[in-house]
């Protein structure tokens, strides 16, 4: 044997080594953090609303293709945002590889490459979780196809097709992250997806994109197509990541005082200076005030492209006002998110402040972030799809009301790590219950009753409120409830 | 009368018992330091007597207050610089310590004196508006030092409170907490770090599974190293008997 082969050989076996323990350490890092038995039983979870989902789809005469692309929109905003929601920057990908990911930040210390190392990782991630997650959502083919002898066969195909696209997803992400470490700034990078996706929609290409992001309905070139195009984006992602990147000392003047002073009354004091700082850290970590736009920009591109997938196969356009007001709600999470993103709640501790007061301050900036964030989205998508008045009077008060139904949701739920708690199984069984309370009726009706009748609109501006008032009353709640865990030691 | 006052304090994690019996006082113009090894129950004790956990037993007294029962009052009275690294931050110094002002309630122009007075006494002048994350540790480490001076509490509550800085600092900050502890306030140090304890400290508790084990004053003159103290009451070990690390070499040679 040469010295060249033993060379390679060698090369195989440890990158065979540090994927074993890369994997071994992201098992263990989930159930660490969640308990064994709750953190294992989350891709039954995943089947369960899967298969539950789509038999309901299909009683409701929804076709069996556009449950299908519904399942891909899934995997691919899943594969997006599993690739660190990371456009939005460098120190999401600090945070999380370099606080998390002990082997991963090894490169600093062994003789690693850096580079062959984050290659591995995110081989691992996608590995990881198309088994943790995809294959789950995958069982919702038997459902479809019904149990027979080809059964495996059909959930396997699924599978594949949801895996490609969630690998290609995740692709995309690290394509931009890798791009962002050559110094391209983030307002590019967002620039180009716009751009991009503006002109897939105004050349008419969309229909096309689209069928390559569906494999299992398109050609075997198509699928081989998708395979590549991952496979290049990802190698070449790998090759212009530069892993000696370090950002530049920023400086900034002083808004603090200033900030404090412009907010409302009732955040004076101690209140004034949480918000502010939230405030603060959100316009200045990477992406700026910008990144729950994008976040609410993502979810609105993802939901229009599947209205107009439905109309296609079924002719029926929903009520876009209750459509897109119910669903949009749903951005108070990710806009919570980028909220405590950068926080923690221990460090509060050092202060004369309580965790309620800490939450108190969540809620106000998350009004004064969210209502805008939401609120461009929503009127784009009621001038795009022509709502009536009625319609988008009726959608703007489920919008206020279900965002803070789900906001309080998700903080009495997940406390501050709101990202953290979708891999609990118990936790993230409780949000997704609480969420199709409420939305799942409401998408009903925005597709049964259009444009929306005068009692159905009332009843629903009801439904808006109440559980607008239900929001408040479980936000309200989570401080206390946290504060009291925190003080037990849990 | 003592500024802090720990009796039968217990505080258990599920069937992990961190503290158990800890029993101490400690009186104004003392530096107390709180000596132990890695999970002796240090960083729990700290919590507790600052409100931030709740003891399953056991009375906490600081500054006249209940910890337990008051936590934001006994927070508002005293000074805090917890173990832990503050998350990445995206206020510069000079805001961060405006919005410490804030929430303790200290007037804007007497937080800026102070900011100037801290920074300079420091060295991060020239850092006063540079983001907090962008920072050095030791940079990090000397503004988190001043928040917990700022309002001037007559009880300071510091873990490791000499982490990441250059000896030049270290110096600085040492015969700061002895002169603070000296003006008739009390300085509580948690340290795992013997020769910081024996050099600044006026007293140290030597704190082995969670309680205290001994209690020494290091103003009576010289009685036997703090470190042969500290190994016989923690592992009941003689110094002399510690692993050395000599011929350690030959031996690894293969």
């Amino acid at each position: 044997m040469t010295r060249a082969t033993t060379a390679r050989s060698r090369d195989r076996s440890s990158t065979w080594r540090l994927f074993a323990v890369l994997f071994r350490e992201e098992w263990r890092l989930h159930t660490r953090l969640f308990g064994g038995w709750r953190f294992a039983l989350f891709p039954l979870v995943i089947a369960v609303l899967a298969v539950g989902a789509t038999v309901a789809l299909q009683a409701t005469g929804t076709a069996d293709g556009t449950i299908v692309t519904g399942l891909h929109v899934l995997a691919l905003g899943f594969g997006l945002y599993s690739g660190t929601a990371g456009f939005a920057g460098s120190d999401m990908l600090e945070n999380v590889f370099g606080r998390l990911s002990l082997v991963l930040s090894t490169s600093t210390t062994l003789p690693l490459s850096r580079r062959r190392l984050l290659g591995v990782f995110l081989l691992k991630d996608a590995l990881f979780y198309a088994i943790a997650f995809v294959l789950p959502m995958a069982l919702s083919n038997a459902a479809l196809v019904g149990l027979s002898a080809t059964t495996p066969l059909a959930v396997a195909t699924l599978w594949l097709s949801l895996s490609l696209v969630f690998a290609a997803g995740m692709a995309l992400t690290v394509a931009m992250i890798a791009v962002r470490t050559r110094g391209v700034p983030t307002w590019a990078i967002s620039g180009a997806v716009v751009l991009g996706l503006g002109g897939a929609l105004a050349t008419g290409s969309t229909e096309s994109i689209w069928a390559v992001f569906v494999p299992i309905e398109g050609s075997v070139g198509n699928a081989l197509g998708l395979v590549a195009g991952t496979v290049l984006v990802s190698v070449g992602s790998l090759a212009l990541y530069d892993p000696t990147y370090g950002r530049p000392s920023r400086t900034a003047s002083d808004r603090f005082a200033r900030l404090s002073d412009a907010l409302p009354a009732s955040a004076d004091g101690a209140g004034g200076a949480l918000v502010s700082k939230t405030l603060l850290d959100l316009a200045r970590s990477s992406g700026g005030v910008w990144k729950p736009f994008v976040s609410a920009g993502i979810l609105l591109a993802l939901v229009a492209a599947l209205v107009g997938v439905v109309e296609t196969i079924t002719g029926i356009v929903p009520a876009p006002g209750i459509f897109f007001g119910g669903v949009l709600g749903l951005t108070a999470f990710t806009t919570y998110n980028w909220l405590t993103q950068f926080d923690s709640l221990e460090a509060y501790l050092a202060y004369p402040v309580s965790i309620a007061d800490v939450f108190r301050a969540k809620r106000t900036a998350f009004v004064l972030v969210g209502a805008p964030t939401v609120a461009v989205p929503y009127l784009a998508a009621v001038l795009w799809f022509e709502a009536t008045l009625v319609d988008a009077v009726v959608g703007a008060v489920l919008l206020a009301g279900y965002a803070l139904y789900y906001y309080g949701l998700t903080v009495y739920i997940a406390g501050f790590d709101p990202n953290e708690f979708l891999f609990d199984a118990v936790r993230f069984s409780l949000f997704t219950l609480g969420v199709g309370v409420a939305l799942v009726p409401t998408l009903v009706v925005g597709f049964v009753v259009v444009p929306p009748t005068g009692t159905v609109a009332v009843a629903l501006g009801v439904a808006g409120v109440v559980f607008g008032a239900v929001g408040l009353v479980l936000s309200s709640r989570a401080g206390p409830r946290w504060e009291e865990r925190s003080r037990v030691g849990e | 009368m003592a500024v802090i006052q720990v009796g039968g304090l217990r505080k258990s994690y599920g069937d992990v018992i961190a503290v158990d019996g800890m029993e101490f006082a400690v009186e104004r113009g003392e530096l107390y330091g709180f000596l132990g090894p890695n999970g002796a129950g240090k960083t729990t004790t700290i919590r507790a007597l600052t409100g931030q956990l709740r003891p399953d037993r056991g009375t906490v007294r600081v500054l006249e207050t209940d910890p337990a029962a008051e936590p934001i009052e006994t927070r508002r009275r005293v000074g805090i610089l917890p173990e832990q690294q503050s998350p990445p931050s995206f206020l510069t110094p000079r805001e961060y310590l405006e919005f410490v002002g804030d929430v303790r309630d200290i007037e804007p122009e007497r937080v800026a004196a102070q900011t100037d007075a801290w920074a300079d006494r420091l060295g991060f002048e020239s850092k006063l508006d540079t983001l907090h994350t962008d920072l050095s540790r030791g940079q990090q480490q000397k503004v988190m030092i001043t928040q917990a001076f700022l309002h001037e509490p007559d009880v300071v509550f510091i873990d490791e409170p000499l982490a990441n800085l250059d000896p030049l600092v270290q110096e600085q900050v040492k015969r700061f907490l002895v002169s603070y502890a000296a003006g008739d306030n009390a300085v509580f140090v948690s340290t795992h770090n013997i020769d910081v304890a024996e050099d600044i400290c006026t007293r140290v508790g030597i704190v082995a599974d969670g309680r205290i084990v001994t209690e020494r004053s290091l103003e009576d003159g010289d009685d036997g190293s703090l470190l042969e103290v500290f190994l016989d009451r923690v592992t009941g070990a003689d110094v002399r008997d510690a692993p050395s690390l000599d011929g350690l070499e030959s031996e690894l040679e293969v």
